[in-house]
């Protein structure tokens, strides 16, 4: 479970400060997976990167299972935009790469397989299209065995049908790994289709303007259906009343 | 492997052709001076089958002189460079001294060099040090400053300290252009490697450096010359020893797109 309180987030100080995030709150249930939109720049990775630890909240308190957040954790794994590979590694040292860092000796080979990626574990990124470099970016996460999962914008500069296959993936490992999840994009049809609720993010700095219930969420039929069509037309209003 | 044949032939090829213009140099200088200015490619060969034992002796202790003042030279210059590219606070600091530092000649300091180190070993390895360690350190600054943010913003995310984030990101990320760069000093370090052996290496025999055989068979153009020949062989040994190493360390920047899905 994540409780964020009144999280506040200015970058710099004095005459230069930047306030990111400005008195958020937000609550995320064990096993739920949320979506996170907003306008551009209005914050959303700044949060993001609060609840892994990498940033210290201004103000406010963030806990996950109950628990402060004081640094980066052993139980939440950050999915980053443009999957984060380092080029002069493989795509093995890229997957293990977070098991290492933490000292670990488990290896990806079974998530690499999962992920259709057995057989490039000896390739370098830049020999990988996009699509397998996000696979690759979900694999080191996925590596971590994660109890919560943070994604920023995981299927952002994707083709349309390399996305939904991506957007598949996520709900699929979500059903089967029942990771608490929490995702920032700013794809209307991906938030309503991969967020049990929705959350509407105001411009800089960023607060909770507004919760959308998705409960029809969860299958990759959903696409397909009316009630799909209609809150991707109601998200869209909400975001059109709260932006430029 | 039949790559590498091919590119052997070029510079086999390259080797002929230079040796055809020094050829012509040496005759043409001759016919219009009226007597042997520069000794032609099969003198010079003869000259250095004569004295060979002592041009290889020359040669290895230039070499060797030349490795560890390149070692040196990383070993000092790569962490201070790293750091100072990466970490912004001594960039603001440090960055002014360096640049102040930097077109400062080694050469012009010989004077100081030879009172505070005499003309032992080390006094000819400080000279080759100083010139090879600033080239290091101005292009490790320069390429560790432009680490891609989030490369190491996604390994700071699984809890990595700084020294895995720099083992992990800023040290790869930036080789390729240290190696490089390196390759492109080496012809400034062979110039120092010279001077360094000549000027401060009066005492020594001809078999303790290139430089010091080539001033030593000064009177003896067709000699010196094959030690000039040794200069050369020298510095495209270490050119292409750090372009092999480069190959190997930088696997990645070697391979290309293959497309997948």
């Amino acid at each position: 479970m994540i409780e964020v309180d009144g999280l506040t987030v200015i970058y710099g100080r004095g005459d230069a400060a930047v306030p990111a995030v400005a008195g958020l709150s937000l609550e995320v249930d064990s096993y739920e997976l949320v979506s996170i939109v907003g306008p551009s720049g209005c914050g959303k990775t700044t949060l993001l990167f609060a609840l892994d630890g990498l940033i210290s909240p201004t103000a406010g308190k963030i806990r996950i299972h109950g628990e402060e957040v004081r640094g980066v954790r052993r139980d939440v794994a950050l999915i980053l935009q443009d999957a984060g590979l380092l080029p002069w590694k493989t795509v093995r040292a890229n997957a293990e790469l977070s098991l290492r860092i933490q000292g670990r000796k488990e290896t990806a080979t079974k998530v690499l397989a999962d992920l259709g990626l057995a057989g490039f574990e000896k390739r370098f990124p830049s020999e990988l299209s996009e699509g397998m470099k996000r696979r690759v970016g979900i694999a080191r996460a996925l590596a971590l065995q994660p109890r919560v999962m943070l994604m920023d914008e995981p299927t952002a500069n994707l083709d349309s049908i390399t996305r939904e296959h991506i957007q598949n993936l996520i709900l699929g490992l979500w059903w089967e790994m029942g990771f608490t999840g929490t995702l920032v994009t700013h794809d209307i049809e991906e938030a309503v289709f991969l967020g049990k609720r929705i959350l509407v993010l105001s411009a800089r700095p960023a607060r909770v303007v507004e919760v959308i219930e998705n409960p029809g969420m969860g299958e990759p039929g959903y696409r397909g259906t009316p009630e799909f069509t209609a809150q991707v037309a109601h998200l869209r209003q909400v975001l059109g009343g709260n932006g430029p | 492997m039949r790559e590498s044949w091919k590119m052997v032939l070029r510079y086999l090829g390259a080797m002929a052709l230079i040796a055809a213009v020094w050829a012509g140099a040496s005759w043409l200088l001759q016919a219009v001076r009226g007597r042997e200015i520069l000794p032609t490619p099969w003198e010079t060969a003869a000259a250095a089958g004569e004295t060979l034992s002592v041009l290889a002796a020359a040669l290895g202790t230039s070499a060797l002189r030349f490795l560890i003042a390149l070692a040196v030279a990383f070993l000092l210059g790569l962490p201070l460079g790293l750091a100072i590219g990466f970490e912004s606070k001594l960039d603001r600091y440090l960055s002014p001294l360096i640049y102040l530092l930097y077109p400062m000649p080694p050469v012009a300091l010989l004077l100081f060099l030879y009172l505070a180190f005499g003309l032992g070993e080390v006094v000819r390895l400080v000279v080759v040090v100083m010139a090879l360690f600033f080239q290091i350190v101005v292009a490790a600054q320069g390429a560790a400053k432009y680490v891609v943010p989030s490369h190491s913003t996604a390994i700071r995310a699984a809890g990595a300290t700084r020294r895995q984030v720099y083992r992990h990101v800023v040290l790869p990320a930036t080789l390729p252009s240290v190696l490089t760069a390196a390759r492109v000093s080496v012809g400034l370090g062979i110039t120092m490697l010279y001077i360094a052996e000549t000027k401060l290496g009066v005492l020594l025999g001809p078999g303790s450096g290139l430089g010091r055989f080539i001033e030593y068979y000064t009177f003896r153009g067709d000699i010196a010359l094959a030690g000039v020949v040794g200069l050369a062989l020298l510095g495209l040994l270490f050119y292409v020893v750090l372009e092999l190493l480069e190959r190997v360390l930088c696997r990645w920047k070697f391979v290309g797109a293959r497309g997948g899905t």
